[in-house]
This record gives structure tokens, sequence and C-alpha cells, in this order.
């Protein structure tokens, strides 16, 4: 934080430094592999998915894994394995897409709460705290309920639900910036309002924001596949880890391996963002150098 | 039902009970342990809470098996893996005295709970005639009711407008069929809601914990064969598979099954367990809408119907449990159709008809429940019209959202969607099922739109014809009319799946609900 006596802007540490740092720690290295392991998944899904995940064979259904279905086939026959291929696809496009958006739009009110009138900064606040004040699943329930289930609903969903937390956060480091000695020289020299919010605010803000996203993707990953589970999240016949776990948990007499299969990538990609998360926030903040090499 | 000595086995079950008690226990407090201690309770698993226990605004299952309990009918089915019959109940006499009088004379001693003295003919009358021409959802029963003559305090007549024999199946053994206090219901405002202004059967309604379980108990005052248990417990489980592990951690001791769990119990069956596999009422089809804009040409409806993949749906969704359905007439019965007018799959056939209406790249959307069967038929449905061409956009909805889309009184919705995936429980007479079509259901259940004048005059007819073999003509040439339309995909009828303690004989009626005054044990 900056202060009067310290004239200096506290900025994060140079990218190097702090991936040097986030590689050092082990949490944060084996999550930054895992996200990027199921990163590269996501990417090449279409051409390593060994079948159609959508093509239904109901005389394979619910067969055990083998050579031929590394992962066993689902109650309509579909190979398994590439159903959780395209699913990492689908579970990543929403987390990181709605989560990247939220965060964008929500650093966007922040800046302006933050450094507009206080009048538009009273407004905000009320909109971000009706906001914030919603229950999130059963915001989310009722959104589907009247825009019908279906990959836009969610994101919608998760951007709306999000958005007041990360508007918060920008207000709030906006607000303990604003006044700090070298806006106000910034200022003084007559730099423009883009400038000073684009050029000197935003690099001081962003890295707890970044932070809080990775954190978030979780959340939102598992949001994803409750809803989906319900069949209210991803519309059927896509893939989805939650749906597809739901398919498991009502075959799981004839065929237990599809829960487990469709439980393992949900499980990896929690750890991998959460490690990642924390990783990131001990490599990205100078106060918490206790592993600086 | 409970085996009075508990024993501890190293079994799948028995681990699971344990596990059940000790969830129980943490979240519900001993007190309140799922299963009963003293050999005496029934405890059933339903799918739903009820809504109105009034026969004149009830909706669904358990809605009529509580009246079952708590009330009587003129007469009562067996169960439906033992024939059609009536038989008599609450009518100690019980006589077609002409094709359009049918006689009755209640039972002595059956007397309303409270001070609402006995039960009598004239309560018969008030519940009848209350239905007849009203505008509840179960006025068709009593469509051929002209009125109701009392003769004395136990007995009278059932006028009917024209003959019609159906009327003791269709009419008096549920539903609407079941009497209600005349003083006590006109007392409560003529209607009533969840609670049963007098009651007389042989169970009297105890507690409800809503959402979660409503108890009966053993009416001391009821005159006729006293049921086997003097608890009935039913427990609220809506999802199939849940209910399985639950029936398995002993917190039931009957419940229906799931399709997909059924192969797994059967290759595998809990110790001390029996299975119902039979052929059910309910019935499935797809819905094609003919006022939707873009399924107004004749040629892509029948596209759709050719490019149906029936096989693939009854191995993928029902195990190969059950045959493609032939109408809304159960597969099997006297009066069902012999065979399906489109009943062979063509995909050139269909392709080139999309083609002739120049209708390639045809979208459309199908609605359907969330649960998996719906879900799995409509992604196989899915799956066979995009051979076709057809893309198909699933949009699954829940419950109320669902039961509006094809309502004319929730807006004008039911005019454009286009596919549904629906079933409904059907009755054990032709005509219970084929009313559902008739152009005055059109924005209520009709949501094909099927709009047939001919439909509907043969309808009438069917009603007061007597001739078995001309009715079977009818019912035939109306389906016939409902799949020549385009309208329907007839799916199938669905198998009637449930598991149950071995020391368990359950009685089930032919619409599927189970009858818990008839259950035994041994």
């Amino acid at each position: 934080m900056s202060s009067a006596a310290d004239p200096l802007p506290r900025k994060t540490l140079p990218l190097p430094a702090s991936l040097r740092r986030l590689m050092a720690d082990r949490m944060g290295a084996a999550g930054a592999f895992i996200v990027l392991f199921l990163l590269a998944i996501a990417i090449i899904a279409p051409w390593i998915a060994p079948y159609d995940p959508l093509k239904i064979n109901v005389k394979a259904k619910l067969l055990a894994p083998s050579w031929e279905h590394w992962a066993g086939t689902d109650h309509l026959g579909r190979d398994t394995l590439s159903r959780l291929i395209l699913g990492t696809r689908n579970a990543l496009w929403i987390a990181l897409t709605a989560t990247g958006l939220a965060g964008v739009i929500g650093m966007i009110l922040g800046l302006i709460a933050g450094y507009g009138p206080r009048w538009i900064d009273g407004i905000l606040v009320l909109l971000l705290d009706s906001l914030s004040s919603l229950p999130m699943i059963m915001f989310a329930l009722a959104v589907i309920t009247v825009l019908g289930p279906g990959t836009q609903t969610l994101m919608l969903v998760i951007v709306l639900v999000s958005i007041p937390g990360y508007a918060r956060l920008i207000r709030a480091q906006v607000l303990t910036l604003k006044n700090a000695d070298f806006i106000q020289a910034e200022r003084v020299m007559g730099a423009s309002l883009p400038r000073i919010l684009l050029v000197h605010l935003l690099p001081n803000v962003v890295g707890p924001l970044v932070i809080v996203l990775s954190m978030d993707v979780p959340v939102v990953i598992m949001l994803e596949a409750g809803l989906s589970y319900l069949n209210l999240g991803v519309k059927p016949p896509e893939p989805s880890w939650g749906n597809m776990l739901y398919d498991g948990y009502t075959s799981l007499r004839q065929q237990p391996s599809l829960v487990i299969a469709a439980g393992i990538p949900l499980i990896l990609a929690t750890l991998g963002f959460t490690f990642l998360g924390e990783g990131l926030r001990d490599a990205l903040d100078p106060k918490l150098q206790k592993r600086l090499p | 039902m409970k085996a009075a000595t508990p024993r501890w086995n190293t079994d799948r079950r028995s681990l699971l009970k344990a596990g059940g008690a000790f969830i129980a226990a943490m979240t519900t407090g001993l007190p309140n342990l799922a299963w009963a201690q003293d050999g005496k309770t029934l405890r059933l698993r339903v799918s739903a809470d009820f809504q109105s226990i009034d026969p004149y605004s009830m909706v669904g299952e358990i809605d009529d098996i509580l009246q079952r309990c708590c009330t009587v009918t003129l007469v009562r089915l067996p169960d439906m893996r033992e024939g059609t019959e009536v038989i008599p109940y609450a009518a100690a006499q019980y006589e077609w005295t002409s094709p359009t009088t049918l006689a009755f004379t209640l039972h002595e001693g059956l007397k309303w709970s409270g001070d609402h003295g006995p039960v009598t003919a004239e309560d018969v009358k008030f519940s009848f005639e209350r239905l007849a021409g009203s505008d509840s959802a179960w006025a068709y029963q009593f469509e051929k009711l002209d009125h109701v003559e009392v003769t004395d305090e136990r007995s009278g007549v059932l006028h009917l407008s024209e003959p019609f024999r159906p009327f003791e199946v269709i009419a008096l053994p549920y539903y609407g069929g079941h009497i209600v206090c005349k003083a006590a219901t006109e007392a409560a405002g003529g209607q009533f809601g969840t609670e049963f202004p007098a009651q007389c059967g042989p169970y009297l309604f105890d507690t409800w914990e809503q959402n979660a379980k409503i108890t009966l108990k053993r009416n001391p005052d009821w005159p006729l064969e006293a049921p086997a248990f003097d608890t009935v417990e039913f427990y609220i489980v809506s999802d199939d598979q849940a209910a399985l592990l639950a029936w398995e951690a002993d917190a039931f001791d009957f419940t229906r099954i799931a399709v997909a769990d059924f192969a797994g119990v059967t290759a595998n069956p809990p110790a001390n367990s029996a299975l119902i596999e039979a052929p059910s009422t309910r019935y499935a089809w797809l819905t094609i809408n003919l006022q939707a804009p873009q399924l107004q040409d004749e040629r892509i409806r029948r596209a759709i119907q050719l490019a149906y993949d029936g096989e693939a749906v009854l191995e993928g969704v029902y195990n190969g449990l059950t045959s493609r359905a032939t109408g809304v007439i159960q597969t099997g019965a006297n009066y069902a159709r012999a065979k399906n007018i489109y009943d062979q799959r063509d995909v050139e056939k269909a392709q080139a008809l999309l083609a002739e209406a120049g209708a390639e790249g045809l979208t459309l959307q199908l609605y359907c429940l969330t649960d998996q069967n719906s879900l799995s038929t409509a992604q196989i449905i899915q799956a066979s019209l995009s051979e076709a061409g057809i893309t198909i956009e699933i949009q699954p909805v829940e419950d109320a959202a669902y039961w509006a889309l094809g309502d004319k009184t929730a807006g004008d919705q039911y005019k454009s969607i286009e596919l549904v995936l629906m079933n409904f429980a059907g009755g054990i007479e032709p005509t219970e099922n084929l009313v559902w079509f008739r152009p005055d259901q059109i924005g209520v259940y009709n949501w094909s739109s099927f709009d047939s004048p001919e439909y509907e005059e043969l309808y009438q007819k069917a009603l007061t014809e007597a001739d078995s073999a001309k009715r079977k003509e009818m019912f035939n040439k109306m389906e016939d009319l409902m799949e020549a339309s385009g309208g329907f995909i007839f799916i199938c009828f669905e198998p009637y799946l449930a598991i149950h303690d071995s020391g368990l004989k359950p009685v089930i009626l032919a619409d599927g609900h189970p009858d818990p005054t008839r259950f035994t044990a041994g």
C-alpha cells in the first residue's frame, strides 16, 4: 500500500522473478503444471479424442474400461475418454471466459467507482451490494428458469455473480492509491484521466485481481459442473464433467468407473487452479517473499 | 414393513443400513430415524409430495394414494397383475340394472371422522355431481353421468345419459371416484386442499412433514376388512437412484426403481428383496406440433417419423424391457393396434421428403424434462434425426416450466413449441388415454394441436359402443388418424419396476400407484 511517507508506488514484482518464485514453490509449480496440462488438452481436444464424443452406439453401452475404450463407455455407448477430453474444453472455456469477462467488467466498474465522483461510487456500490446479496445458487436457478439452460446462460450467471467481488476488490485498491503521491504528481503534471487510470492505477491494482481470478476458476468449474449435474448447465449431448458425473451416478450400479472417470478431472482442475492461485499469491505479493531464492 | 428382531449381516444392505442410521442420526436426530421398530409400520417411497387431496383438484400419484387410504370408492380395481375387473368396495351391493343405470347400496357402518355421521348415498351424489360438467381435470370421468338418484340413506342409482359400460372402470375406482363428505366439504367452502374435512378409510391422516414424510394411522372405526399395518409412512424421495440406495439402507420397504438400475439389481439381487417387473399403463410419445411454423408442412412431420430410430430408444433407454408402442392403448391389450403405419425407419425417404419440402438444414427445438430417461431419449432422437439432416436442439426444462409449455392459459407458446417428449399415466379403458387428444384438449394436454373432427366423432361413438370388435376398430382408426397427422411418434409403454422386502406382498393398481390398504406381510 502506498502512503504519503512512501512516495514510490508499490509495484508487483517483474514477471520473470515472479515466475521463478512460482516455480520454486512446489505447490505452485504443481498447480501450474496441472493447469497447463488441462489447457493443452482443451486446445487440442478435437485432435486427440479417440472417438467422436457425441456418437451414440447403444449396442456398446456401459462397457468397462478396456484397450479399445480406456475409460469405458457411457449409458448411450459413447466413449467416455473422448467425452472427458471434450468436457475439459467446455469446462475451461466456460470457466476462463466467464471469469475473465467478469474480471474485466469488475475491474472497469471498480476503477470507475474508486476514482470517479462520489455519487457514481454510491450508485455502483449500491448495485454491486444488491447483486452480491443474492444467494448464488438460487440466483443461478432463477436465471436458468427464465432463460433456459445452456452454456450462454451459464456464463451469464457466472459473470453476474462474480462481478461484484472483483469490482469491490479493485475499488478498494483504487481508493487506497488515488491520493498517493505519484498519482497526485501525475495529476499536477496534467496527465489525462485515461493515462492515470490505465498507466498508473491499473498496473498497481491488477495483481490481486489476477490472484483472485485464478482462485475463482475452480469455484466456477464446480458451479458449472453442479448445474450441469442437475441438467441445468451444458445442454446434452455436449459433454460436461457435471453431466458426465450425473450419467455416471445413474449408471453407478452397472458401471462405477464412469463416476470415477468424470470425477478425476474435476478434482484435478480444482486442485490445479487452487494451487496455482496460492502460488501466484505468494509469488506476486512482495510481503510474502519467504520463499525468495 | 420391518422384522421385529433386527439382525446384523455383513452384506451390502447391512452396511448401507448402518451408514444410513449414522447419517440419519447425525442429520435428523435419533428420534427421527427412518425405519420403524415395531414391525407394524409400512414404509413406502413416493416421488413427490402431495398437492391436493380433494378429488376435485387432485394432481398426482400421492394425492390419489392418500385418498385411497383415507376415503372410500364404490368399487376398486385388483392388483394390475390380476386383471381389471372392478370389485365392490364401499358398495355392499352393486349392480347394473340397465345399460344406463347402476344401483348401489353402501356398507353399513361406514362413518366419517368427526361428527359428520355415516357415509350416505347423498355423499355419493354430491361427490360425483360436483365433478360432472365442472372445470375439474377429472370431469371427463363423469361425462356420461346424468345424475345420481338417492333412494335411501345408503342406496342410490347412478343414471347415465347413454349406455357406457366403461363408466365403472373410468369413474368409480379412483381419482374423481373417491367419495367425500358432503356436509364437511360444504362447510369447507365446497373444495379443500391439503386437509381432509372428514375421513372414512382404512387409515386416518396423521402427520405431514412437507417434502419429507406423510404418516397415516389405522382408523379404529373402519368397519370393513382391516389393513395389515397400523401405520403407513410415505417417504418423499424424488430421485430413483437415491431411493434405491435408501431402500438398501432399509429406509423403506417398497420403492419404484429406475430402468437403469434394474439390470444391476436383477444381476445381484439384494438379500431379502423381491422385484416387480410388469407392463405399465404409462405411455411415452414424441409430440410434433402441427401448429408450429416450421412443422406445418406434412412432409416435414413425416420425415421426422421416418427418421426416428425406435429400436435405439428401446435398447438405449429401456434396456429392451419394453416394446414399441403402436398407440396410446397399452401394447398387448385387446384394443391395441397391431402396428404403426410408419414402423420402418427410412432415412433416405426422410431426406427426400425434406428436400421436396425445401427444408434442408432444418433446426428444431426438442423440449423434455431433466430426468435421465427423457434426456437419453432426446439424445437418441437427436442423433437419429441428424442422419436425415435435421438438427435438434435439446431444451431440458424443469417440471413447472415444462407443464406450462403447452398450456394455453400460460400464453401463446403452445402454438409454437415444436417437439416435446411426453408421457402420461394411462388407464385401462382406452378412452381414458384417447381423451387427451381430442380437439378441445389443444392448449391443455393435446400439445400436437391434433385437430380432427373425425377423431372426435369416433371418440364419442366409442364411448357408447358396446360391441368390443367395433370399439377396437374405432380405437385403431383413432390411432391411425393420430399417426397419419404426423403429430405423434409412439415410443413405448414404460415398464413398471419396483423393489420391496421379500416379506411384503404389495398391491399395485393399473395406473401404477400402490394401494397401501391392501399390502400384506408375508
